[in-house]
């Protein structure tokens, strides 16, 4: 016996969700403008396909300004060949974030005078956005710094470069025509004393429009190393506020956790007032930002954990063998179809709170966890019954209770929700409704 | 008598600890296998005690029961009659510590876990003595024997209130059972170390703060490096003993990127304290004839201040002052 039906399912743009803040993009490096451009980065979105320690990472990205401005160098943990390097489908980045997008589900409630009862949501789902690149530079000098790979892939010149010192690398860089956010020096030392390789990209402008693309694809690159981390300090040099960070780590064994990071689940299940519907991208950020402050501003949030053969509900259909490949799943065979499992985790970072580089690990934790949130209609038909008037009896003190969890959720004052709600669900039944049903 | 034992304490902090973890973090602590976990570890404790003196140890504990009649004839009923609380006890923090930092999706390894954590302070002893942590042995057997368990360092992040209740309560206990050289001589070269290269990568220092800041690392140096029942018994011995876990925890950690180095550097290091034990090892003697001289209620061969109980009979030990030699 079911007590609920659904009726429908929705489709909540979530792209509100990935555009908290000005537009422009960073990740685990820093962009360096050519011209006098400024760039600011706000958020990105990175997938991590690992098994062992054989990883493909894919980082994709909103880069906004002129292409031609745009530049990027990233610490990487070994020099990367050319066949290592691919550029990535921009779409798979989209794919994977619907998949995984904290959703919003609706139940309608059954006449509470019928005896029998159904229970369950029909769909729902979420998306969000996403566009890819990044870019570069070239040149060797004797500055400590050895060029070890060159090559083109699509439409980035890419540079692989190892460096003995910081201010040589920094001397390169501006010696090739790259403008070094301030104190990239003091910050590429540690990158260069750990031995990592710096990934530098930029566009190639003729493949570029020789493509005709309208934006920068995400790059890939292959590699085989036991460091699981992503370097964010880099990042973090020209950001002005918090940076968002979304994180898919794809893997055969189970969650993927941050090890020298609290991870908290999102809050998740939550019973929230109807007109939510109409606005779920903003409710989204506020309840991600009230939560965010409550823990300090220090931890890494999980958004969604799953085995990527199913959902439940799905908020898009699950991907593809051949989407998952592209995605950078490389363990997939047609005999040994072995399981992908998806961590999507957010981490909402600023220099102060977060002073280390993210540190990442598998684990064999095979719990399923989304981000869900329940909007229930109540019946409004007709209820000639003693359940009926129950049921009716009871509704006023379960809008209260939506209303006192979003207000608690979101920090929206109670006020203006209840507001809202009366607005949306409490049109008063006209007295006659009493005698003639 | 409650609290009169450091291992009643150590039962009561660390029950505070899970309460909290399950209070306030959102751990993937699951009941069932919390109580898994418990009643294989008490049971395995039961079961091996019981087992143990009839199948190995005979003579042993024979010779063992009649120096404990003569010199500790007051004592000596009641004593026995509560060793089997005692020793319940000890596995009881062995079983706390698991739920507190292992974790894994089923019972059979929960019960892995348990059971060898227990076993291992009847198997890997010398004398009466065993040097494995039982809990680090459970999470160790767990993490390679079967392929679903897991430890989050991450679990108790970074705040300093948890570093506080951490060092506060760990401190209660390291003076009851003078063991806080060892914690002391680990975080104090971990420190160092990690300072070093800090400088040397040329990092701020808020990333060295945050390194040692870990809930998780103050937790295993406060609670899990200072077993007295396994840890060397002559401080020297002790003081290099912890260095060492130290300068492995630091090579594993930033060298392999094992993010579980400190439980592997710890049951790497577990079987040097037989040596330590060997090479230093006429101290101890010494520092157990003046407990015995002084507090009757010690029994001869017990380790002074120790909260895991002897497996193979009774034990009750209050901390005395053996440090003073």
């Amino acid at each position: 016996m079911k007590q609920f039906r659904i009726l429908k399912t929705l489709i909540v743009a979530f792209a509100a969700f990935l555009c908290f803040a000005p537009y422009a993009w960073g990740f685990c490096g820093f962009y360096v403008a050519k011209a006098d451009t400024k760039l600011y980065n706000q958020a990105s979105q990175v997938i991590i396909a690992r098994d062992g320690s054989r990883t493909i990472l894919t980082m994709a990205n909103d880069y906004q300004g002129d292409v031609k401005d745009f530049a990027l160098v990233v610490p990487v943990p070994v020099v990367l060949k050319q066949e290592q390097v691919r550029v990535g489908d921009p779409k798979i980045i989209e794919r994977l974030d619907a998949f995984s997008a904290p959703r919003l589900v609706e139940y309608f409630d059954e006449n509470p005078c019928d005896v029998a009862r159904n229970y369950g949501p029909l769909f729902e789902s979420a998306e969000a956005p996403a566009a890819g690149a990044s870019r570069a530079s070239r040149d060797d000098r004797s500055l400590g710094v050895t060029v070890e790979a060159r090559f083109t892939v699509g439409e980035y010149d890419i540079v692989i470069l190892s460096a003995k010192e910081s201010d040589g690398l920094e001397t390169w860089l501006q010696r090739n025509g790259y403008r070094i956010p301030q104190g990239a020096s003091q910050l590429l030392r540690p990158y260069i004393r750990q031995n990592m390789k710096f990934f530098v990209a930029k566009v190639n402008l003729a493949e570029f429009e020789k493509a005709g693309y309208q934006f920068l694809r995400p790059l890939q690159m292959a590699y085989e190393s036991p460091k699981f981390m992503l370097p964010i300090r880099l990042g973090m040099i020209n950001a002005t506020a918090a940076q968002d960070l979304i994180v898919y780590i794809l893997s055969p064994k189970g969650q993927a956790e941050i090890a020298n990071y609290r991870t908290v689940n999102v809050p998740s299940d939550a019973e929230i007032p109807l007109f939510v519907k109409n606005e779920f991208g903003n409710f989204y950020k506020a309840m991600f930002q009230n939560s965010y402050v409550r823990e300090g501003q220090k931890v890494a949030f999980l958004e969604y954990a799953w085995d990527m053969a199913s959902c439940d509900p799905c908020s898009a259909d699950p991907l593809s063998p051949e989407e998952l490949r592209k995605a950078g799943v490389f363990w997939l065979t047609p005999s040994s179809p072995s399981s992908v499992f998806i961590t999507r985790l957010h981490v909402r970072y600023t220099r102060d709170k977060f002073p280390e580089d993210l540190m990442f690990q598998e684990t064999s934790n095979q719990q399923f966890f989304q981000g869900r949130y329940v909007l229930r209609h109540p019946f409004t038909g007709n209820m000639q019954c003693e359940a009926g008037r129950q049921y009716k009896k009871a509704l006023p003190q379960r809008f209260e209770e939506e209303a006192q969890t979003l207000a608690k959720l979101t920090g929206w004052k109670i006020q203006d929700i209840r507001k809202k709600m009366n607005v949306a669900q409490n049109e008063p039944a006209p007295f006659w409704r009493n005698i003639w049903p | 008598m409650l609290l009169q034992d450091a291992r009643d304490f150590q039962i009561l902090f660390l029950s505070l600890f899970l309460i909290l973890g399950i209070g306030t973090r959102d751990w993937t602590l699951r009941p069932d296998l919390m109580l898994v976990v418990m009643a294989t570890c008490l049971g395995t404790q039961w079961l091996a005690a019981y087992l143990s003196p009839i199948l190995t140890q005979k003579l042993q504990n024979m010779l063992a029961n009649q120096d404990a009649k003569q010199d500790n004839c007051q004592h000596e009923t009641e004593l026995a009659k509560s060793w089997a609380w005692h020793s319940l006890k000890s596995a009881g923090i062995t079983a706390l510590g698991l739920c507190l930092l292992l974790r894994c999706e089923h019972y059979t390894t929960m019960a892995i876990a348990g059971s060898l954590a227990i076993l291992s302070k009847f198997v890997f002893k010398t004398g009466s003595k065993h040097f494995f942590n039982p809990a680090n042995f459970g999470i160790i057997a767990a993490l390679t024997l079967t392929p679903d368990a897991w430890v989050s360092p991450g679990q108790w992040g970074d705040d300093w209130w948890y570093a506080l209740l951490f060092a506060g309560t760990g401190g209660t206990i390291l003076k009851r059972v003078g063991r806080w050289d060892t914690t002391a001589a680990f975080l104090g070269s971990y420190a160092i170390l990690e300072a070093i290269r800090n400088f040397w990568l040329g990092w701020t220092w808020d990333v060295f703060a945050h390194r040692l800041m870990s809930g998780s690392l103050l937790l295993f140096a406060l609670f899990m490096l200072t077993d007295p029942r396994s840890i060397p018994n002559a401080r020297t011995s002790r003081l290099i003993w912890a260095g060492c876990v130290a300068v492995l925890t630091f090579i594993l950690r930033n060298q392999f990127f094992v993010p579980t180095a400190l439980f592997w550097a710890l049951f790497a290091l577990s079987p040097l304290t037989v040596l330590l034990d060997f090479i230093w090892s006429s101290p101890r003697f010494s520092w157990s004839a003046a407990d015995i001289s002084a507090h009757p209620l010690t029994f001869p061969r017990s380790q002074p201040g120790s909260w895991e109980s002897r497996p193979g009979g009774s034990a009750s030990f209050r901390q005395t002052g053996r440090l003073k030699a």
